[in-house]
Formats: structure tokens, sequence, C-alpha cells
């Protein structure tokens, strides 16, 4: 399969969510036609109820269409054997409460027919790379924290090394610690690559793994190119540079206006809120211990 | 209630031809319904979602997984387990933990009371364990859809046939070990509750069943004999002192029914009616006398024997008997040699009321000649074999039901179909398919409660009451129907037998039973697979 095949093809998909006496009650897809290529990650986005999940649940034939055609993998969905190459994290992570985290992985390994001692080896691999706690490890998930059951049901996910992963807001739930493991997890499978659809409403998730994306808003598809491209204002230049004197800067804008270029603001960027929680949690980590912090709102 | 072990034989044809009917219509039926709500849900392109689901099933068939049905079958239990489903051993602890306060003086134990104790015991641990398995039958698919669960199975490569299967492996295999560790419990609390003097009446009696035939006061042949005015026409009556005979011929009698010592063993439970009080404490006397049917002129007649009234007695011929002085060897004289018309190894007994004007009544089952004797235990875990046969029955319908409904509706549906699989229903729904109820079929009965008219009133012929009447007809066929796939329990009541102090017969309880239970599988097992195949699993 070369790297722009496509993994999935989805063809005019349309699902109409029917009452008890057949009657149409919420047409959830309508005509959605989209394809996704091996080796991306693949975002699918949305406001609550645009049909993001249907979709996925389409494709793995937890629903069946109403109109159209999937093919995943070179497989219909409704095809059994398609799962072979497959994982899929749901949207809460529905897995038996009753189990613990060995227990989980072990009763999925086997639903993959692995062997006992392929599932323990990679049981203790997924594991370790969803960072779950070894504590953690052994006590029952009804005991879990959202945090740790999301990991566990990535950990499930992965437990068969697929080809194509499909999340379902891998993010939900998750601290900024989570979520940056989270992404960082995507983009590892990415490098290993592995094809992933996702689905989230939480922007900027979407923003920094994926290479695609497609915007669904009432089960249809208004949008769909590299995000990148999405997000490339035409009619505005950035300059990046390292730290200026005021003099300096001053020379530029005047350089600039010179240029013809209007609305200049030369002006020293601003990290993201998720950098700096990040940055706060690693030092504490490396020193731990109190720190007196100023309250800097008085100031201003 | 008397026991007839022979009323509940079922031969192996019969149990042959019960499997086919059973696999037959109920596969005929779950095929038919599946086509039936495909066309409904998906119009006519149902018809090619049933076959090619139909192609798919018998595909996921030979491409089964015993790991992945493992792996669900491990997951039912261990949900089971953690679930606390396994508290029913405190129910069934206490249960016995007080049971001998209830159950009279353990020092001086009557024959009767050796039936109670079993009955108990078995009653106690189906009772217990037939619920648990119920529950745990029709909630856990239905709890893994409402909960999304099954999502995380159903996205790998685990078939829908395979969850079925896991599912009710699993949950016969609780209710095997809670079967299992319970019977092990009752048997010992049995055996602790029947002082050591007493464990002779723990028998396990292997009864040899003959046909029996009577002869009038002029000895003349019938099929019976006198009606003394019992409701229950179960025993025939013989006159004493006349030529009244009931005759048993019995068959391949060999070595092999002798006890120990070489005697052969009678044992009859023969019934007296007095047509003059006389002397209410003399018994009335029988006597016995074996034959042998070609040559009836040899033939051996014991002593007369008082009748044991509401007990059964055992009469021990021995093997070598000498009438006249001459010596007659049971197996070799009495019993037929074989010829071309007549088998070998058939011998004839013939018993007469000596009394006169008094009467014995007798039915086949009243003597039969009596084996050596099962170990107690043999027919306590054959009838626990029984029970464990019911479980996995339940769990089968249980699981196949709450593949289609919700998880209360489904335990409903499974608990309709046991009850319903009593001796009683199959009965009435007999009569009714058969029209011996009187008052019509449904319709017709509501007519007839609503027009105040009796079960024979002829009903006027007109278009409405044909209609009425058509109407019946199709609702009847269904019932037929519906009696063909809802079991018997006649094939699982091994605790009578053991109840009673008999063993359990092989080849005309066990393996019929065994053959039935069997003929449940592929029907629930396809329901499953179609349910699950083509609804949607999601929560709604």
């Amino acid at each position: 399969m070369s790297q722009s095949e496509p993994v999935i093809e989805i063809r005019n998909l349309s699902k109409i969510y029917r009452d008890f006496w057949g009657r149409p009650k919420v047409r959830a897809l309508n005509s959605l036609s989209l394809d996704v290529r091996k080796g991306e990650v693949f975002g699918l986005l949305g406001p609550n109820g645009s049909g993001k999940t249907t979709t996925l649940k389409l494709l793995l034939g937890l629903l069946f269409p109403t109109e159209g055609e999937i093919t995943i993998l070179g497989k219909s969905a409704a095809d059994v054997s398609k799962n072979e190459r497959i994982g899929y994290l749901p949207e809460e992570s529905y897995l038996y409460r009753f189990l613990n985290a060995y227990e989980t992985l072990d009763f999925y390994g086997r639903l993959f027919n692995m062997t006992a001692a392929q599932r323990k080896e990679r049981s203790e691999k997924l594991l370790d790379l969803v960072k779950l706690a070894p504590q953690a490890r052994r006590r029952q998930l009804k005991e879990y924290s959202k945090g740790m059951t999301r990991r566990i049901g990535v950990a499930q996910a992965l437990i068969n090394d697929p080809d194509l992963v499909m999340l379902d807001e891998p993010t939900s739930g998750l601290d900024p610690l989570g979520s940056r493991d989270m992404k960082d997890l995507i983009l590892d499978l990415k490098k290993q690559g592995k094809t992933v659809l996702m689905c989230s409403h939480l922007l900027a998730d979407v923003q920094d793994v994926c290479d695609r994306i497609a915007i669904l808003y009432g089960g249809e598809l208004k949008v769909m190119d590299r995000v990148d491209t999405l997000l490339k204002s035409e009619d505005k230049t950035q300059i990046n540079t390292s730290k200026l004197s005021a003099a300096a800067i001053s020379e530029v804008e005047a350089v600039l206006k010179r240029h013809g270029a209007s609305d200049v603001s030369v002006d020293h960027p601003t990290a993201t809120l998720e950098d700096l929680f990040l940055k706060t949690v690693q030092e504490s980590r490396d020193r731990p211990g109190h720190r007196n912090v100023a309250d800097r709102t008085s100031a201003t | 209630m008397y026991f007839d072990p022979a009323e509940n034989f079922i031969y192996p044809p019969y149990a042959i031809y019960n499997w086919m009917i059973v696999a037959g219509f109920f596969t005929a039926v779950v095929l038919v319904v599946s086509l039936l709500t495909l066309l409904v849900s998906k119009g006519s392109s149902g018809f090619g979602v049933f076959f090619t689901e139909l192609i798919g099933m018998l595909k996921d068939v030979f491409s089964l997984s015993p790991r992945r049905i493992w792996a669900l079958t491990r997951l039912t239990f261990m949900e089971a387990y953690r679930r606390k489903a396994l508290a029913v051993f405190v129910v069934f602890g206490l249960l016995f933990m007080f049971a001998g306060w209830f159950m009279g003086d353990s020092k001086e134990i009557q024959p009767d009371q050796v039936k109670v104790y079993i009955s108990f015991v078995l009653t106690a641990v189906s009772w217990l364990t037939l619920p648990v398995v119920l529950i745990l039958a029709c909630f856990g698919i239905p709890e893994d859809i409402r909960l999304r669960s099954i999502h995380t199975v159903v996205t790998k490569p685990a078939r829908r046939i395979e969850i079925v299967l896991g599912r009710m492996i699993g949950v016969s295999m609780i209710g095997w070990l809670v079967l299992s560790v319970m019977s092990v419990v009752g048997y010992l609390w049995i055996v602790r509750q029947i002082p050591q003097a007493s464990q002779e009446l723990l028998k396990c009696r292997v009864p040899i069943y003959g046909l029996v035939s009577f002869k009038d006061r002029e000895g003349n042949y019938g099929k019976e004999g006198i009606n003394v005015g019992d409701i229950w026409a179960f025993r025939s009556y013989i006159e004493g002192a006349t030529k009244s005979r009931a005759e048993w011929r019995f068959f391949n009698v060999d070595e092999t029914m002798l006890d120990s010592e070489g005697n052969l063993r009678l044992e009859n439970s023969f019934s007296a009616f007095r047509s003059y009080k006389g002397d209410m404490t003399r018994p009335l006397f029988y006597d016995i006398k074996l034959f042998n049917i070609e040559h009836p002129e040899i033939s051996y007649t014991t002593q007369p024997q008082p009748v044991n009234e509401f007990r059964s007695k055992q009469d021990i011929i021995p093997r070598k008997v000498t009438v006249d002085d001459v010596q007659y060897d049971i197996l070799n004289d009495l019993t037929t040699k074989g010829s071309d018309k007549v088998p070998k190894g058939i011998l004839g007994i013939e018993v007469a009321c000596i009394d006169r004007d008094q009467y014995i009544g007798m039915a086949r089952s009243d003597l039969f000649i009596r084996m050596p004797d099962r170990p107690f235990w043999v027919g306590y875990w054959k009838a626990i074999f029984g029970t464990a046969l019911t479980v996995l029955l339940v769990s089968m319908i249980g699981v196949a039901a709450s593949t289609m409904v919700k998880a209360p509706i489904a335990a409903v549906l499974t608990a309709v179909m046991y009850i319903l699989s009593g001796k009683n229903p199959h009965q009435f729904m007999d009569q009714l398919v058969a029209g011996q109820v009187q008052g019509g079929g449904v319709l017709e009965s509501v007519y007839r409660l609503v027009m105040h008219l009796g079960p024979s009133t002829e009903l006027p012929a007109n278009p409405a009451f044909t209609v009425v009447q058509i109407f019946d007809s199709i609702l009847m066929n269904f019932l037929w129907l519906c009696k063909q796939v809802i079991p018997r329990s006649q094939y699982f009541n091994m605790p009578e037998y053991v109840a009673n102090g008999f063993d359990v017969p092989w080849a005309t309880s066990l393996i019929p039973s065994l053959l039935v239970t069997s003929a449940f599988i592929i029907p629930c097992v396809m329901m499953g697979y179609f349910a699950l195949r083509t609804r949607e699993l999601e929560s709604k």
C-alpha cells in the first residue's frame, strides 16, 4: 500500500436514526465522502452532534449505514476480519470495570489470538508506554481515575499493534500532562507509519497532531484539507527572529512601512498556556519543594 | 405421590425424534423470524442481508477460535465472581445449617424421611443454582450493550458467534461450579443426617420391568384387570380365588439379573382392596408363579405371601427351585431357550390373589426384577447431571433471548419457558392442540364467556364464527409450534428417580436428556448470532 493510498474510503455515507416504528428521527450524516490515507493523522472535527462519533461507529460496523459505502483496509465495514489490523479507543473507555489493567490487556490480547507470552510482553510494553503507574496495574478499573482509564483504554487499542488506530475524543478528560502524552503518542504512531483517525472538538489538540482535518456540521462535510493549508493566512506575513533591541525594532517597522505594510506589529511572542503549564510541572519535578509565588496581578 | 420410573423412561428412538423436532422446528422458527425482522427493518434488501448473514455464520463456524471463546468464557466467569454472584453459597450454607432442625429426629429414620432428605437437597441445589444462572445468562450481554463494553469486543476480531458461545459456556460453567460445590455439601449432609444403622435406606435400585397383561376370572387374557372404582386408573385389580391373574413377561433374563448370592430378587408394591372388612389385622395373600412361556407346565409357585400395603416388598427366589422332587434352574428351565418363534431369555411370572372376594391391584411397574443395587452416590451424581443439563439449557435459552430483548424481558421469557417445560403445562398444551379442552380456542372461549354459553352449547354457524374458528386454528398451530420448542422437564427429572430409591438409567434417561439438550444448541446459537449481527449495538 503506497503512502497516498487510502486506508479508509467513505462514499456518500448517510445515516438516519429511526424511532421504534421506523420513522426517521435524526439525520446524523448526509452524503459524507472522504478518504484517509496511509500514514497520516486525520482529524474529524465538529461541534457536538455533528456526526463525528457516528462516522467512527459506522466505520467500525457498530452502526449500519442508511446509504453509502465504506471500505477500510480494503474490506467492508461489516467484515470482522478487518479488525485484526484496527485499534479503537471509544469516546468513554467502555472497558470491563471489574478487571485490572493486566487482566484487561490479557483479555483483549486473547481476542487477537495472541499467545500467553505475547500477551504478557505486549501488556508490559503498553502499560509502560501509556505511563500507567505500576502500583495501579493490579487494581480493578472501577478504582481508576478518568485519566488512568483513558490510558488503559489506549493500551487496549494498541494491543494488536494495529495499522489503523481510531481514537474518539482521545484527550477528553485528561489533564494537560496526560493530554500532552496522548498527543506525543499519536505523533509517535505516525512516525511508526500507522494511520490515525481521531475525532475531537478540542481544536488545539487537533491542530497539534493532525496532518489533515475534516470539519463536520449537521452531519455534512464542510471543510477538508491539510491543517497547515487551512490555517495559512495568505494576506499576512510573519517574521520570526531572535530578540532585537528597541532601535532595531523601530528600524524594522520603518522598513516594513516603506514597503507598504499596514497593521505592523512587532512584539515578543507569548507562549501557549499549555507550554507554561508543562514547563512549571517539569520544574516542580526537577526541584521538588514549596516555593513562595508572588501574585503579580496587584502590580498591573 | 407415587413415582413410576417406567412411566418416565424416554426410549432412544423417541429421543432422536424429539431431537429432530426441536432442532428442526426451533431452527426453522429462528430463521423465519430473522428473515421477517430483516424484511421489516430493511425492506426488500432484507433478503440479501439474510442470506449474506447466513453464509457469514457458516463461515464463522469454520473460523471459530477456541482461544477467543475461552477469553469470553473467562470474562463471564470473572464478571460473575467479582460481582458477587457466588454469594448464593451463603444462602445455601444458611439453609443447610438449620435444615436439620425442621426435618425430624435423625435417630429414627423412616424410608419416607430419606426421600424427604434427598428431595430437599436436590431441590434446594436446583432452585438455588437456576436463578443465578438465569440472571447471569439474561443480564450479561444486555449489560455489555448498555455500558457499551461490547464495543471494545466487537471491534476486535471476535465473531458474534464466539461472543454468544463464550457467554453460554461461561454462564454454564458458573452454574456447574455452584452446582458441584452445593452437591458435594448436600451429599455429605444427607449421609450425615442418616444414622449408620439406617444407611442401607440410601439405596439405588436398578429395576428391570416386564410387560403385563391380565386374565379375568375365567382365565381369558385382557389388557386390564378389574377397576374397583379408583379414579386414578393406574392399577388394575385381580380377584381372589378365581382364575384372575396378572401376568408379566420379562425379557433378556440372564445371570446379570441375579444378586451376589445367585437369587432372583423380585420387588413388588401391590395394593390391596377389600370387598368386605374381615379380619383387618390379617393381610391379603398372593402367590407368584414363575413359568416357561413355551412350556407352561414347567413352573414354580412360591408360598402364599402377605401383601405389604403402602410399602414395597421383596420376594427372593433361589436360582434352583424344587417342584415335586424335580429341580429347576430358573435361568435354564423357566426362561425360553430361543427358537424361531420365541426369543431367548423370556421369563413368565404370574401373580394370583389367594383370598376369596378380595382384590389385589397392580400396574406394570408394581413388579420388577431388582438387579444388584448401585451405590447411592452413583444415582445421586446422575441426578446432579440432570440438573447440570438444565443449567446448560437455561443458560443457552437465556443468552439467546438476551441478544434480542432487554435483560428483564429475556429473564421473564426464559423463566416462562422453564415453567412451561413442566409436565402439567405440556399436558395442557397437548390437550389444547388436540382439541380435547372444552370451550374451543382463544376467541371462541372469550365469545362463550361473554355470551354466557356453556362449553357444550352448539355455536351458530355464521361467517363471524367461521372467522373466529379460523383465527383460533391459526393460534392453535402457533401453540403447536411453541409446544415443540419448549423443553420438556420430563427429560430432566433425574432427582425423582434418586429420591425414590432408583438408579437413573443411562439409556432411557441420561442419554435422551443429553440428546434433547444438544438439540437446543444450534437454534440458540443461531438466534444469538442473527440478533447480534443484524442489530446496531448501541444502547438506546
